[in-house]
């Protein structure tokens, strides 16, 4: 086994321990931690085909909404209410990404953006949806006819979701259709894509689709762990935070935003009590590594050694 | 007698009130080499992109051995077997000369999504043929030395032959070459088109845009010319001097020489 893969198999077990060993403080931070990093794992399947996501909270919420909505009011159960959210977010992906994928650059990323607002101010106008209060009582899924109500339990279920998430994002890279994928970059290089034969809008469609399931099956579990929705939480700033999220981390990989995710977002739970500080810090970062460091936190190990490294002698100034 | 390989009849284009095309026809059989020339503006690139289907004739038809293709898109021109070149080098800039090739092998089978998701060996097995199939048509144009080097990296000469790779690993039957040899030093474009006229072409019909007659008439078995979207001359690239019209065409313009 290489050392990335021992390191990797030590953190997931790590991960496995916490239940036993963590407290409910350090549980309930250990789920966001995760939550967000499927996020941005999946704003990050998009990025990489060079497509900026500014709306991927309207999918989380339609994921979240969907499973709320079917466990309150017409109670069915929760883990057919999660893959119904992962469904209906990859459905809506897919209508959308049919028709904003074929635009470039700022054009996607507003439109992805509006389709994140049209989502959040519809489920904030209908008092179905519960208004701009949302909806309580969401119930926690059962198993092996125990509720998941312990923080020990429910950060096991998020612990194989996220997983088993990642897993599949990380295999989508890592085959020939995420290689595919790549020649999607810049609106040249796709069309020297199809004039090889390949079909560029399935292939980006298929992508974006994927992504939109986990964003909304993710956003499903999110709301059955905090027992409620509203949209205040889905805003466009929580889009923005996942883009950060990627950003800070470094998308030169699929670690990267990994990382800044999980970073972040436990820095940001140190800061919860004091809101508007988490924002602060977040948009300093973000200036501090777009500024110091373009590829982010993957690329802090190489920036050291550069000012380590002996510059070139030059001449003194005649 | 087979239908040709390639056959153009009253193609025309118009983007708005400007005619860019207009009524179009030849016929290219197989195994030719034919020179599309014609000064700035003549309506060359938008014939072949009309050819290559990235954007449709807004009148005439063309037809791929026979079959008509008027209006297809590019990819699925692609897998009917044409394939082209662009007249500026565009390449997977950031990926290796041998992932390159090995996109253009994408009509040619690939490894199962399903498949390479679990890991299976059967789709390990056909990736490595495919970049053995990739380093092979890299042998075939001399680019073997550069399989690991990324496309940005590669000098000029060598990124354009790299892009003749690309779109020779899709095995076409017609191949769209626009402006192969522009912008290389003398010794490059010889070696470009002592390339395109030997290896390339022994594998498939050619259509290059030129601009530069002496290459066209050195290496073309005809030359269309086309001037203000117009077929003024088809033929034999030896009598292109000869023809006054032609020569108008290109009155004052530095190639004819």
């Amino acid at each position: 086994m290489s050392p990335s893969r021992v390191a990797l198999a030590l953190l997931v077990a790590l991960l496995a321990t916490l239940p036993f060993t963590a407290t409910p403080y350090w549980l309930h931070v250990g789920i966001v931690v995760l939550i967000n990093v499927a996020y941005t794992a999946s704003v990050y399947a998009v990025l990489r085909m060079g497509y900026l996501s500014f709306g991927h909270a309207g999918y989380i919420a339609l994921g979240a909404y969907a499973t709320v909505v079917l466990t309150t009011k017409f109670g069915v159960s929760p883990w057919i209410g999660m893959l119904a959210g992962g469904a209906l977010a990859a459905l809506f992906g897919w209508l959308l990404g049919a028709v904003t994928l074929g635009l470039r650059g700022i054009y996607f990323s507003l439109a992805i953006f509006a389709f994140g607002e049209i989502v959040n101010a519809v489920f904030r106008a209908f008092d179905w949806f519960g208004g701009p209060a949302g909806l309580a009582g969401v119930p926690r899924p059962e198993f092996l006819g125990t509720k998941l109500e312990s923080h020990a339990s429910f950060y096991s279920l998020v612990l194989v979701i996220v997983g088993l998430s990642l897993l599949a994002l990380y295999r989508l890279q890592h085959t020939h259709f995420g290689f595919t994928l790549l020649a999607f970059k810049t609106a040249d290089t796709e069309k020297l894509a199809q004039s090889v034969g390949i079909d560029a809008a399935r292939y980006k469609t298929a992508c974006f689709t994927v992504s939109c399931f986990i964003a909304g099956l993710v956003g499903a579990v999110h709301a059955h762990y905090l027992n409620f929705v509203s949209p205040s939480i889905f805003t466009l700033f929580y889009s923005t935070d996942l883009v950060i999220f990627a950003m800070v981390g470094g998308i030169g990989n699929f670690w990267g935003p990994v990382l800044g995710a999980a970073l972040l977002t436990a820095l940001g739970e140190q800061l919860f009590s004091v809101g508007y500080w988490k924002s602060l810090v977040y948009a300093s970062i973000l200036m501090i590594v777009i500024i110091g460091l373009p590829g982010g936190l993957l690329d802090l190990p190489k920036t050291v050694r550069g000012w380590f490294a002996r510059r070139p002698r030059t001449d003194a100034a005649s | 007698m087979s239908a040709p390989v390639l056959s153009l009849r009253g193609v025309s284009r118009r983007f708005g009130g400007l005619a860019a095309v207009s009524d179009v026809s030849f016929d290219v059989t197989e195994g030719e080499l034919v020179g599309l020339v014609g000064p700035n503006g003549a309506g060359k690139s938008t014939l072949f992109n009309m050819i290559a289907g990235v954007f449709p004739p807004t009148a005439g038809t063309i037809a791929l051995a026979g079959t008509d293709i008027t209006g297809r898109p590019s990819h699925a021109l692609a897998r009917l077997g044409i394939a082209r070149t662009f007249q500026l080098v565009t390449l997977f800039a950031e990926q290796s000369a041998l992932d390159n090739v090995v996109q253009g092998l994408h009509r040619h089978g690939r490894p199962s999504w399903f498949g390479e998701l679990l890991g299976l060996p059967g789709a390990r097995a056909t990736r490595r043929s495919m970049e053995d199939r990739a380093r092979g048509v890299l042998d075939l144009l001399g680019l073997a030395a550069h399989a690991a080097d990324r496309a940005m990296d590669l000098p000029l000469g060598t990124q354009k032959l790299l892009t003749v790779a690309v779109a020779l690993a899709t095995a076409p039957r017609l191949l769209l070459l626009d402006e192969p040899a522009a912008g290389l030093s003398h010794e490059e474009s010889r070696r470009m088109m002592d390339l395109v006229s030997t290896t390339v072409r022994e594998r498939c019909t050619i259509v290059l845009v030129e601009h530069n007659m002496r290459i066209v008439s050195r290496y073309c078995d005809r030359a269309v010319v086309l001037q203000s979207g117009r077929t003024i001359y088809d033929g034999d690239p030896a009598g292109l001097t000869a023809d006054q019209r032609v020569v108008d065409a290109y009155l004052g313009v530095a190639e004819i020489q």
